[in-house]
């Protein structure tokens, strides 16, 4: 497999993630489609590294996005426990009381 | 221990970074001892570190630019923003203190978050590792997040976190998914590295890149910018905005548009900076580099009209603030826009500003609060004749926000202004000019509010502490518009660190 079929996998995981995050109505999927973006970002990363002959960069960064990914979602499971706590739901759209 | 020498020997120069860090974790582990008791202790502890830092920070102004670890630029441009960061942090610190309605929670934490979001601002103005400049930035973001929602109790507060996180997590991944992209393009993570062409072969120069297949690149880096702007809200990415702001605590509200809001503009001038103007880049950057002036020009435009119209019909006046914070967004991106070094220094120069008037608002807003216990404009009334040294403070704030002499707000517009018009963008100082007057309206509101109108007296409420440091502001915001000359030259300083040349038009 040349590296077109990887960009084409991650391209298709980023679009994914993007929709999901402007469709879905629930906190959680909105929190994975985040992970998805940045696992597109991953194998971006990895797959650039591997084709391009380059530096140990691309892995580098790939290993710091995964910690980056772990350590917001511990954060905003915790917020997105708190809401849940204070307004019975994890709808964002039901989280209103902030605007004009 | 001969291999580690060489990496012992560039410890000394992350100093300042040391220190905070260290500072992190007492902090931390000093109020698990205390079980949230007498935080306060804490607060003090976090300033006199913060003191520290900047006494550090002060020594490597004077140290020339160096590079440690091959990641961490020491340069006059990192060192200026960080010691606004340690100054801003030290009034946001004092403002935890003597936040009246703070009391009732255990706050150390607060004093460890903020710490946090500091080491995070640090790392995030001085690279250029994209790796490092997006750790830093989410250390900021994270730490950022969790003080939105602080007050767990307050449905307000815990809201603001949700949308925060949120939208910034979709403009992390956004922003992550454009460098990966670079990183495709260029093989390199170095922005220094991608401006040009690498003598051994090891990477490609964007400039190579884009005569050879522009959509690529065209994409990244937009999608590099969104996660910029985000961080700065500059439209399209500014919903988040105006309801963190209103629902954060008030202490917190004042780091978020002052001192996270100029990192991003740190960090994206050094962006741009180091990929379209540093010396050495190729000619062929210079005309992509004009388009993507425009972008920003556009956007810039378009930020300030829409944050100064909804500032206009806002009652309340954390939420005003925080569309005229959107509004000083666009002011400030008009410097990057032009995409010269003067430029660079006017904007620079205007986020200089932009951190003492805006410090001394939120020091306002929270002194009201503490008055009055809530955020309406309307609740102001006659307020001005019993507290009248605030709010004569808060009149030259207003004034230097407007942009009107002789405050240092005039002076970073004017030099805004003056060099959007030398680099042939005189349709947005146009804009800008209509901007500043559609701007007065609402300031003005708020002064109308405060001195127009007298109400029945009631006992006063001292704050000394706000007072006082309100006060310095006020004189400062003066101060430095008369006498401009010391904080123009350290913003020129800034460009020059960047290796922009001073003559590139």
């Amino acid at each position: 497999m040349g590296l077109g079929a990887y960009v084409a996998v991650s391209g298709a995981l980023f679009a994914l993630g993007l929709i999901a995050i402007l469709v879905r109505r629930n906190v959680i999927y909105i929190l994975m489609g985040i992970e998805m973006i940045l696992n597109a970002a991953n194998i971006n990363f990895v797959a650039f590294n591997r084709f391009g002959s380059m530096k140990l960069d691309g892995q580098m960064f790939a290993i710091f996005t995964i910690i980056l990914a772990a350590a917001e979602a511990a954060v905003a499971l915790a917020i997105v426990l708190n809401v849940f706590y204070l307004f019975d739901s994890i709808k964002p759209s039901e989280a209103d009381l902030l605007r004009e | 221990m001969s291999e580690l020498s060489p990496y012992l020997a560039d410890l000394p120069r992350l100093a300042p970074e040391l220190l905070l860090t260290a500072l992190a974790l007492i902090v931390l582990v000093w109020d698990l001892v205390l079980r949230g008791r007498d935080s306060r202790k804490l607060g003090y502890l976090t300033l006199f570190g913060l003191v520290g830092t900047g006494w550090l920070l002060v020594q490597q102004w004077h140290a020339p630019t160096s590079t440690a670890f091959g990641m961490v630029v020491i340069d006059r441009f990192g060192t200026f923003f960080k010691l606004f960061t340690v100054g801003a942090l030290a009034v946001v610190t004092l403002f935890v203190l003597s936040d009246r309605r703070e009391k009732k929670h255990g706050v150390g934490e607060y004093f460890f978050l903020l710490i946090g979001a500091a080491i995070g601002i640090f790392f995030m103005v001085s690279t250029n590792n994209l790796v490092l400049l997006m750790l830093g930035l989410e250390l900021l973001s994270l730490a950022s997040y969790a003080l939105a929602g602080f007050h767990k109790g307050s449905k307000r507060s815990a809201e603001a976190a949700l949308k925060y996180i949120v939208f910034g997590g979709l403009s992390a991944g956004v922003m992550l998914y454009g460098i990966s992209l670079l990183y495709g393009l260029t093989g390199t993570i170095d922005l220094a590295a991608m401006g040009r062409n690498a003598a051994d072969g090891s990477s490609i120069s964007l400039a190579a890149q884009f005569t050879a297949s522009p959509v690529p690149v065209a994409i990244a880096v937009v999608l590099v910018l969104a996660g910029f702007a985000y961080k700065i809200s500059v439209v399209p990415f500014h919903f988040w905005t105006p309801d963190v702001y209103e629902g954060a605590p008030t202490p917190v509200t004042t780091f978020l548009a002052v001192a996270s809001k100029a990192a991003g503009f740190a960090a994206l001038l050094r962006f741009i900076g180091a990929l379209f103007m540093a010396e050495g880049v190729e000619v062929a950057v210079s005309a992509y580099a004009q388009r993507i002036g425009l972008l920003l020009a556009l956007l810039a435009a378009i930020t300030m009209t829409l944050g100064n119209l909804s500032a206009l019909r806002q009652t309340n006046l954390k939420r005003l603030l925080a569309y005229s914070s959107i509004a000083h967004a666009g002011y400030a991106l008009m410097g990057v826009a032009v995409m010269t070094s003067a430029g660079f220094s006017a904007s620079i120069f205007y986020l200089a500003a932009y951190y003492l008037m805006n410090l001394g608002a939120f020091g306002f807003l929270l002194f009201f609060e503490g008055v009055t216990g809530s955020e309406d404009v309307d609740s102001l009334k006659g307020l001005g004749w019993r507290y009248p040294l605030v709010s004569c403070a808060m009149v030259v704030m207003l004034v230097s926000l407007t942009g009107l002499p002789p405050t240092v707000g005039f002076y970073g517009k004017y030099l805004l202004f003056y060099e959007s018009v030398d680099a042939g963008y005189a349709w947005l100082a146009v804009v800008a000019a209509l901007n500043s007057v559609v701007s007065l309206f609402y300031y003005f509101r708020v002064a109308k509010a405060l001195f127009l109108t007298t109400v029945e007296d009631k006992p006063r409420v001292l704050q000394p502490v706000l007072t006082g440091i309100i006060a310095v502001l006020a004189v400062f915001t003066i101060v430095t518009g008369l006498f401009n000359r010391p904080l123009q030259e350290w913003a020129n300083a800034g460009p020059a660190s960047l290796h922009i040349p001073a003559a590139q038009k």
